[in-house]
């Protein structure tokens, strides 16, 4: 019998099949199978390690957090961290920076190749300077970076606390050119903040002060969030957005599915795939990891490893200063959020990428 | 100078040198040096005030958080206001908390 109801319900489920197949998480996440057994206590046992808050040595995990196809399989907490704390993430805010500038992009607010000197007219004295090259860390402006061992010439240290405070775009506009832009890369906290500033110049100032809530938290269900800005009104782009582990989480599964959310493609997929694309001015080895547009990518180029062997070529990851983490490893429809409070180097990003991918990566599953 | 000053007096002339070499540095890099002594304050009243109430941390781990190799002469938490100041090297700086989304900010 094939009448009115049965086409009916057949094309009701034809709808609701792909949908039903997919976890998003709705006001909380759904929780998937709980992971146990040698594999995780070899996690655990590296990333919570008894903390020590006078000498502050060793690797100190303030929250790890697991989503796996959508849905919560892993959380833990430590220090003075829970999973209410809108944790800092430092330059983790640079990725969230980039998503958001991808909603902008998707709204045909600015393309690749525009100067940026358009959107922000301070940028004047280097007019060639354009918005891709900035997401690439790339503006050629002669900016140090170092945040503890050299303060007296940190640019970043000057830009956060001293002469760049209230208007942390205007400072980095101040920098003399170290080479032209788009060739070379220089990681730079004030590249960051210059592309805040043309986003706000784009949208107009009532608009931009809501847009990280317009454009973004909101669409992904993120109620908690903060996103400091200097006395300009800038939003610090390079440092200071807070937010709840599940909550980075969640911009880890917009990014793990190519910028869609549920049935909204809140990003363009051709953002998604500019951010996981390599700089091809980077030179192997000059930093951590393989910088693509405001994201770090594991990939091997000219020649050089991988920086992180143990993780699919496929990984990337918006990192922070002190081990603040997100990693998306979409092969293994993995995001995994680390927040911390590391001071000294020892933390090692191959490691927890290789332990997590045998607790809750496929080999490791049951 | 001459060459016969030099060769006689051989370690005043270095110091001289040396003296200049520095003179030249501090002269070069006058605006960082100017600077430096706000981190200190800068840094502990505005981190202290993102950790306290933006993370909502306990005040004793806060303390713990900013602390750095050189201490603070003084510094001051007034919940009510939910405004930090704080002092060292010489120099005080405050922060405070603007609202739920805003945050902490650096005052002018």
């Amino acid at each position: 019998m094939f009448n009115g109801s049965t086409l009916l319900l057949t094309v009701l489920l034809l709808v609701t099949l792909p949908v039903r197949a997919e976890h998003w998480p709705g006001e909380q996440w759904s929780q998937g199978p709980a992971a146990s057994g040698p594999a995780l206590d070899a996690l655990e046992a590296y990333a919570f390690v008894p903390r020590d808050d006078t000498t502050r040595a060793g690797i100190r995990t303030d929250a790890l957090l697991v989503i796996r196809d959508g849905q919560l399989i892993y959380e833990r907490y430590a220090g003075p961290t829970t999973a209410d704390t809108p944790h800092l993430t430092w330059s983790v805010t640079k990725s969230l920076l980039a998503v958001m500038l991808g909603v902008a992009y998707g709204q045909g607010r600015f393309q690749l190749q525009d100067k940026v000197a358009t959107f922000y007219p301070p940028l004047q004295q280097h007019p060639q300077i354009s918005m891709a090259d900035l997401l690439h860390w790339a503006s050629g402006l002669d900016w140090q970076e170092d945040y503890e061992y050299a303060p007296l010439n940190s640019s970043v240290v000057a830009m956060l606390y001293t002469r760049g405070h209230q208007d942390m775009a205007a400072f980095t506009a101040g920098h003399a050119a170290f080479s032209a832009p788009g060739q070379a890369f220089r990681y730079s906290s004030g590249d960051s903040n210059l592309l805040s500033a043309a986003l706000k110049n784009m949208l107009g100032t009532p608009a931009y002060a809501d847009y990280p809530w317009s454009a973004l938290f909101d669409p992904l269900g993120i109620r908690q969030a903060v996103w400091e800005t200097d006395a300009a009104g800038t939003f610090v782009g390079s440092s200071y957005a807070y937010l709840r582990a599940r909550d980075l989480a969640r911009i880890g599964l917009l990014m793990q599915r190519d910028g869609r959310w549920g049935e909204r493609q809140l990003l363009p997929k051709a953002w998604v795939d500019f951010c996981r694309t390599p700089f091809s001015g980077y030179q192997a080895n000059q930093d951590e990891a393989v910088p693509g547009a405001h994201w770090w990518l594991n990939r091997a180029v000219q020649g050089a490893a991988q920086p992180w062997p143990d993780a699919p070529a496929d990984t990337f990851a918006a990192l922070g200063h002190w081990g603040q983490a997100l990693y998306i490893v979409p092969s293994e429809k993995l995001v995994i959020v680390r927040y911390a409070d590391d001071r000294d180097g020892s933390y090692r990003h191959n490691e927890l990428l290789k332990r997590a991918l045998l607790a809750f990566g496929r080999q490791g599953r049951p | 100078m001459s060459r016969s000053w030099v060769r006689r007096r051989p370690v005043s002339s270095l110091l001289l040198v040396l003296l200049a070499a520095l003179l030249a540095w501090v002269w070069h890099e006058r605006l960082a040096l100017r600077a430096f002594p706000d981190i200190l304050g800068a840094y502990s009243a505005k981190e202290y005030c993102s950790c306290r109430y933006v993370m909502h941390n306990p005040a004793e781990y806060c303390l713990g958080y900013v602390r750095q190799y050189l201490s603070l002469s003084q510094f001051a938490d007034e919940p009510e206001q939910r405004r930090v100041t704080a002092s060292g090297l010489g120099r005080s700086h405050s922060a405070a908390w603007l609202g739920k989304r805003e945050g902490c900010r650096l005052a002018p």
